[in-house]
């Protein structure tokens, strides 16, 4: 136990030692005047001493308060200092947060961006392709010229066959005029020699 | 690439067998784990590394976060493909297919199949139907069951091999793309082959002297993203028709689509983003001076890993935390 506080008690002193090497030596010095003081003799001196002595307690006082004032302020900043890390770790806090809201958000822009770059490239093909519209023109047109053209060979064709009908007409005309022909010949033919048999028949 | 195989080497020169070793290595695929916090990658020595991305991305990592975990020798050839189902971490190589559990990385593959089919150069996980594609040299896609890991379905069509595979989520389809130049839809439910878009025969985006070859494909469900031989393309699916065309001229390896932008990798040594317009957004290098596979970790148990990660042509994967940089490699 003796040895415990000893330590105490040296700690202690050690640790006061740093403030002012004068306090300490202050307050042994009152202690020793006062009992000077107590056992001196003479009015005057006794006097002279006692104010001496209520002026190294009102010094002493003086530090103490400075020190309790010291110790209030400290408090007081600890207390502000708590504060300020408590508020700089909700700011942590809040700041991861809205990192990992901003990464969410990266993401998604990613994703419409290589949606965007997807159309881009299919949009490039498709404009290599001719517009449809101007393709369905083409084919409408096309499809009339197409009608037309066929109209036009039909009246062709029947105009052809016309011709082919009549010319056959003509044709086959002209035959049976050459058949009536060759028959009236044949007739005219048979009734000479007919003429010629007769004459040499009468003369008997 | 031949393996090297060390005959008898001396003590003293073990390193240098090493130091050649990782060389001369190649990262073909990667997988990032269910839980999102371990990388796996293979090369073409048939070993697969698994890499712990929280430790290489928390604030006290050293040089050795940036070393693999836990390294095993999956295959004998190179491990080309890679997939990661809930559990497990499927891989494959020249002909065969191991399954690894991903909480039991050393034991031996509780599950193995082989095929022959000489290389699978992809492998495409289809959630619906729990079964697993894979295609690769015989020019066929087959379709495996993952519970009994027998093989149902091969789709044929492809003239030549196919390099990679991709899937439609929307309308269950899978695309295929190949070393024939075409681009072939299959629909999985009465496994025939939909639509088939021969790249090379469009004018704009062939590219004669690079060949016809398709080493790249990736899709949006309306959008298709193929690039190789021909010049990496956007295609709007059902029209058929190339949109957009990149301005790359070295042949892409790995392609894919994030957020708005499109990343692609391949000759080069960086990574290239692009806007759907065609614009080139940024263009970031890594450390490999050729890429061959992307991998973006989006799994949500893990917001914390969430990387770009990209390997190709050397021992070291690039990781990119942020798309504009690259962060640090990890390396093998």
């Amino acid at each position: 136990m003796g040895a415990v506080t000893d330590d105490e008690v040296i700690r202690k002193r050690l640790l006061i030692d740093g403030d002012g090497a004068g306090d300490d030596r202050r307050i042994n010095l009152l202690v020793k005047s006062f009992i000077k003081w107590c056992n001196s003799g003479s009015q005057e001196e006794g006097y002279t001493q006692y104010q001496r002595m209520l002026s190294t307690l009102s010094q002493c006082e003086f530090s103490m308060g400075k020190t309790l004032l010291v110790y209030d302020m400290n408090l007081r900043e600890m207390e502000n200092y708590e504060k300020i890390y408590k508020e700089i770790e909700c700011s942590i806090a809040g700041a991861h947060e809205k990192i990992a809201e901003c990464k969410k958000q990266i993401l998604q822009a990613k994703r419409i961006r290589k949606n965007r770059q997807e159309y881009d490239a299919l949009a490039k093909v498709i404009q290599h392709h001719p517009d449809r519209h101007e393709t369905l023109k083409e084919l409408e047109a096309l499809g009339k010229e197409l009608e037309h053209l066929s109209h036009i060979k039909e009246s062709v064709e029947d105009k052809l066959e016309l011709r082919r009908k009549q010319f056959h007409v003509l044709l086959s005309t002209i035959h049976e005029l050459q058949q009536t022909l060759e028959n009236d010949e044949k007739l005219s033919e048979v009734e000479e020699a007919q003429e010629a048999s007769m004459e040499t028949d009468p003369k008997p | 690439m031949e393996r090297a195989v060390p005959l008898a080497v001396p003590l003293g020169q073990a390193e240098v067998f090493q130091a050649l070793q990782r060389l001369h290595m190649t990262i073909f695929s990667q997988s990032v784990s269910p839980c999102g916090k371990f990388l796996a990658a293979g090369n073409n020595y048939g070993q697969i590394a698994v890499f712990s991305l929280s430790a290489a991305l928390s604030s006290e990592a050293k040089e050795e976060s940036k070393k693999p975990v836990v390294t095993f020798q999956a295959h004998d050839g190179p491990v080309y493909s890679m997939v990661s189902t809930d559990r497990h971490l499927l891989s494959a190589g020249d002909g065969e297919v191991k399954a690894w559990l991903w909480v039991e990385m050393l034991k031996k593959p509780p599950y193995r199949t082989s095929l022959e089919v000489p290389e699978i150069n992809a492998l495409l996980l289809i959630p619906k139907e729990n079964s697993l594609l894979l295609a690769g040299g015989d020019c066929q896609l087959h379709v495996m069951d993952l519970e009994t890991g027998t093989f149902t379905r091969a789709l044929r069509g492809h003239t030549d091999y196919i390099h990679c595979l991709a899937l439609r989520e929307r309308s269950p389809e899978v695309l295929s793309g190949g070393e024939d130049g075409a681009v072939r839809l299959w629909d999985l439910r009465n496994s025939k082959e939909v639509q088939t878009i021969e790249v090379y025969k469009h004018e704009e985006c062939s590219r004669p002297h690079n060949g016809r070859w398709i080493g790249c494909l990736a899709t949006d469900s309306d959008w298709m993203v193929c690039g190789g031989g021909p010049a990496l393309t956007l295609w709007h699916l059902r029209s058929s028709t190339p949109t957009t065309i990149f301005p790359m001229r070295a042949p892409q390896k790995h392609v894919t689509f994030y957020q708005d932008l499109i990343l692609s990798a391949g000759q080069g040594c960086c990574v290239n983003q692009w806007q759907l317009s065609g614009e080139l957004k940024a263009q970031v290098p890594g450390s490999s001076p050729g890429l061959l596979s992307l991998s973006l970790n989006q799994q949500p148990t893990a917001p914390e890993c969430k990387v770009l990660t990209a390997a190709g042509n050397s021992c070291r994967v690039d990781v990119f935390t942020n798309l504009g940089y690259r962060a640090f490699s990890l390396s093998f």
